[in-house]
């Protein structure tokens, strides 16, 4: 049997490998994903002190290491059973919506849009962002750019420093907002607003009002009728920060709804022999094999997921964008709420209109009295020994798991990151993608490559949960097996 | 020549962390040098481009695994760097991307891209201690960027 091996240039953005497994006929039987697995959080956790678990997650990962720190400051709020007072929590929920406006927008324009908005069959070349800035121009390429760092710049104000913020801390924030610095956040809330509704009609001008792009968005090749999953507030409307975890069947009927207290009652994880990733399924529904439909415990977290499980946007822009999406797809309601949409690809235009939520949110936020209050801190009375905090990672839902000794001294630490929850979807994608290109022993070798990578990208996974260092790329492989498990074709790319 | 050096990685992922400590010391060996700014970051791609900004030279600092020995110190230009135009899962773009863009959209980058990329040998568990072949490359990396600052106001870099 010949395998080749790829060396990739850089480990450090991880180095996927997809295995395609065909049948006797010499069509798609099965297909399957694997990536370099990080080892050893845990271990390295345990022996610290629990509050300084923010900046430690936080540190896990250079993509998105506010969501770590929130999901790991509500972690500690629990543990010390110091529910933060009503500023403090706003200025989480302001910090990180800032964040979704910089992680949504990189993803729109480096990585989502160069599908749609140069072309999913234009040469790898020409399908990034300096393809994209060439279609929507040069100005929104420097907005691109402004954008993120203003947020940053927001990010760093209200938590004390850029990537790694250090503001959190049990019971609430060391940090409370002062007027000047309130006004200058509502005028980057406003051009963040500006900037959503720009990238929102770029998507309508440059991928809706093109046919043969409307065609790839709707058609079947990433559809799968899965349950879904996000956090929602108490009137059932997406939410980043807090609420209860809801979750939705395939045909849209609420499934359960929980505190994120109780995950681990509602959710396992599926281990196979040939995967080190873990695979989370419905508990009470069961694990069914890699498969949709309302007997398989598969779900899904993404945008898409969260706008599928919610009555609807809680800022009045969002929801006019929300409710267009489920009218072009023709997605019917049912008591008042749209039916999911299954359709993968739409999860580009549903993080959009994340983004548009975001940006407003921001504004909401920016301009209610209660920010600049001084009180931000709840000072722990005492230590319980266990805490669990959630928040809507932009890749999923994200929850931490702490149990600690009497003094708040880590024992057990315990992750379900954004991306996990969608291993099983993704790989579902994979196969489907594989589908389309291989029929009869025959493979589309440059498109198998072009649909593997769009599904992959419409997850916005992170799988390393690292830093990404130079250049910063993740090298492909993808073998191709017969029955027998040979590999009878390897196809990379860097 | 305004510089920045950029010790790159991430401080709590073994060897992915070795530029940050080079970084720390470069600064320690420096001190106050009002041309040479030194700085610790923790991702790439585009982020990198508000750190470059402003600079007229770049020093950038990383971890690298190309199946070497590890500690090997390698002295890279950006043409260097693999010119992959793939998008696959980084969240992000490449380093030669990222530069692309600036360029693009005009911002004031460095006309002088240095690399130091230091061969890793475990970036795959969470730990803060480097490995001990790459705990002894650091001092010589140290030097090698100091070399190259000399060089450099020696050249005029020219």
């Amino acid at each position: 049997m010949k395998r080749i091996t790829i060396d990739p240039i850089t480990r450090l953005e991880g180095h996927g490998k997809i295995e395609i497994f065909l049948n006797d006929e010499g069509d798609v039987a099965n297909a399957y994903f694997q990536v370099p697995e990080l080892r050893g959080f845990e271990q390295f956790c345990v022996g610290r002190q629990a509050e300084d678990m923010p900046l430690i997650t936080s540190r896990i990962c250079g993509v998105c290491p506010e969501a770590h720190l929130l999901a790991s400051a509500k972690a500690i709020d629990d543990i010390f059973d110091a529910e933060p007072p009503s500023a403090a929590k706003k200025i989480r929920e302001l910090l990180y919506s800032a964040f979704f406006v910089t992680d949504h927008t990189t993803h729109f324009y480096a990585l989502g849009g160069p599908d749609f908005i140069v072309g999913p069959d234009a040469p790898p070349s020409e399908r990034n962002i300096l393809g994209v800035i060439r279609k929507v121009g040069l100005e929104a390429g420097k907005e691109v750019i402004n954008c993120r760092s203003r947020n940053h710049h927001v990010i760093k104000m209200l938590g004390g420093r850029g990537i790694h913020p250090v503001a959190a801390l049990p019971g609430g924030w060391s940090k409370s907002v002062s007027e000047t610095e309130r006004k200058e956040i509502e005028e980057i809330a406003r051009k963040n607003i500006d900037f959503a509704l720009f990238s929102l009609k770029a998507f309508d001008d440059i991928v809706l009002k093109n046919p043969t792009y409307l065609e790839l968005v709707t058609s079947d090749i990433y559809l799968h009728k899965t349950y879904y999953m996000g956090t929602v507030d108490e009137k059932n409307r997406v939410n980043f920060y807090d609420g209860m975890i809801r979750v939705v069947g395939p045909e849209g009927k609420e499934f359960i709804k929980y505190h994120p207290r109780d995950y681990a009652t509602h959710i396992a994880e599926r281990v196979e022999p040939w995967t080190y990733l873990k695979f989370p399924y419905l508990k009470k529904i069961g694990w069914k094999g890699l498969t949709d439909g309302p007997d398989s415990g598969v779900y899904c977290a993404t945008p898409l997921s969260r706008l599928n499980v919610s009555d609807g946007m809680a800022t009045p822009r969002a929801q006019e964008h929300f409710e267009k999406m489920y009218e072009t797809f023709g997605c019917k309601k049912i008591k008042g709420r749209y039916q999911p949409l299954h359709h993968r690809l739409a999860t580009h235009w549903a993080r959009l209109i994340e983004l548009l939520y975001a940006a407003e949110r921001m504004l909401e936020l920016s301009i209610d009295p209660e920010i600049t209050s001084p009180d931000v801190r709840k000072i722990p009375e005492r230590i319980k020994g266990e805490g669990i905090g959630s928040v809507e990672a932009p890749r999923g839902t994200l929850t931490h798991h702490y149990v600690t000794d009497e003094r708040g001294v880590l024992r057990k630490v315990n992750l379900i990151v954004g991306t996990t929850n969608n291993h099983a979807p993704i790989a579902m994608s994979i196969k489907r993608a594989a589908e389309k290109m291989i029929t009869k022993g025959t493979v589309i070798t440059e498109g198998l490559l072009n649909r593997i990578e769009m599904a992959f990208r419409l997850y916005d996974p992170c799988f390393s949960c690292a830093t990404h260092s130079l250049p910063g790329g993740m090298p492909l492989t993808v073998n191709i097996r017969n029955r027998g498990g040979e590999i009878i074709k390897t196809l990379s790319r860097y | 020549m305004k510089t920045v050096i950029i010790g790159l990685g991430n401080p709590v992922l073994g060897d992915d962390r070795v530029g940050i400590e080079v970084a720390r010391l470069l600064r320690e060996r420096l001190g106050d040098d009002e041309n040479v700014t030194v700085k610790e970051q923790y991702a790439g791609g585009i982020r990198l481009l508000d750190e470059l900004a402003g600079f007229e030279r770049a020093i950038i600092v990383d971890s690298i695994v190309t199946g070497g020995k590890a500690g090997t110190v390698y002295r890279l230009g950006v043409s260097d760097l693999p010119g992959t135009r793939n998008t696959i899962s980084t969240h992000d773009t490449n380093f030669r991307d990222a530069l692309s863009l600036g360029e693009m959209i005009g911002l004031a980058l460095p006309g002088f891209v240095t690399v130091f990329g230091i061969e890793a040998g475990n970036v795959e568990t969470f730990s803060e201690d480097l490995t001990p072949e790459v705990k002894e490359a650091v001092p010589g990396a140290v030097e090698l960027v100091l070399k190259e600052l000399r060089d450099c106001k020696e050249r005029q870099c020219a």
